[in-house]
């Protein structure tokens, strides 16, 4: 295949990430604006902020972050913390790992700085209909298409946040914060497989609300999802 | 934090690269998507608030039958509307 043909393909896959991903990027508006003002409230001050969300990029830690700090900051609960509500980015780069083995380690290692929730399932939504055609990699240039697209503009939007949010109200009056579970469900339904597929993740949703019920902090995060992979493994097994 | 954060991107890459999972590996890898994310909205689930509830019940079903963006635009309006209507 002629380089020039590759390079339109790659901006085309690129394009088609950043297109596809429009609805979610319109969803991290809202939380991008939550964030800052938020933020801006603990006493970040504008520069801090963008370094924040651009260095760490992943909005539930730096929530819990921002929900912990206190002057100076308790560093080493502050990446315990962190550690635990993004234990899930192990998992989820576990699950790309064999899609991406075609990549030189440099280049996929920089690529997966830009996963997060939503560009990681949106790759893999991708993939799952690419696989029909028995295409098993998973489109690089779409996940990155998503994954810098998010990154602009949870960036662009937490700094904004900081900025304006003191003159923006309540969000929650807004709804705004509704806009998460809106696109999570959403991006559910795109993986739903039927009920019996559907069983470990009502275990990790029952688990994870009783977690975040009775036990203070993000327990709630790991406590879910790993309830969860175990019912998978239960259940893998009993089809065997 | 920033370092844990790219620790946690890159752990299951570094982990499994070039590596053949088994048929039961790859069902647990397959249903992790779904276990992590109604993990992280339980909070919601979890709301005390009526007006929450109605308006993530009100998502969910626009989820199930709707395109995403719709679903976000009736579940932000459905929220806003029901916590100045159902005011306890």
């Amino acid at each position: 295949m002629p380089s020039s043909i590759i390079r339109s393909s790659v901006a085309a896959e690129f394009r088609r990430g950043l297109v596809e991903s429009m609805p979610v990027l319109l969803a991290c508006i809202p939380f991008g604006f939550v964030l800052g003002t938020v933020a801006q409230a603990r006493g970040l001050t504008l520069v801090q902020v963008p370094l924040l969300t651009g260095l760490n990029f992943a909005g539930g830690s730096e929530f819990a972050a921002l929900g912990l700090w206190t002057s100076p900051p308790n560093v080493l609960l502050i990446v315990a913390i962190t550690f635990l509500v993004n234990s899930r980015l192990i998992l989820m780069s576990a699950v790309m790992a064999p899609m991406i083995a075609h990549l030189p380690r440099g280049r996929a290692m920089a690529a997966l700085f830009f996963m997060c929730d939503e560009s990681w399932a949106m790759a893999l939504a991708d993939a799952a209909k690419r696989r029909e055609s028995g295409e098993m990699r998973l489109s690089v240039p779409f996940f990155m298409g998503s994954g810098v697209g998010i990154y602009l503009i949870w960036i662009s939007t937490t700094t904004l946040g900081a900025m304006a949010g003191p003159l923006l109200g309540d969000p929650r009056v807004l709804g705004l914060d509704m806009a998460f579970p809106a696109v999570f469900l959403s991006l559910l339904k795109g993986m739903w497989k039927g009920w019996r597929a559907a069983i470990p993740w009502g275990l990790s949703l029952v688990c994870a609300v009783l977690v975040y019920v009775f036990v203070p902090g993000a327990w709630y995060v790991p406590a879910g999802a790993l309830t969860g992979v175990a019912a998978a493994f239960v259940l893998a097994e009993d089809r065997q | 934090m920033a370092c844990t954060t790219y620790l946690t991107r890159v752990l299951g890459y570094l982990a499994l690269h070039n590596r053949k999972l088994s048929p039961r590996m790859r069902a647990v890898m397959e249903a992790i998507p779904g276990c992590v994310l109604v993990s992280v909205v339980a909070p919601y689930f979890a709301s005390g608030e009526p007006a929450d509830l109605c308006a993530l019940t009100i998502t969910l079903i626009c989820a199930i039958r709707l395109p995403f963006l719709a679903t976000v635009l009736i579940g932000i309006g459905s929220a806003a509307l029901l916590r100045q209507m159902m005011v306890f």
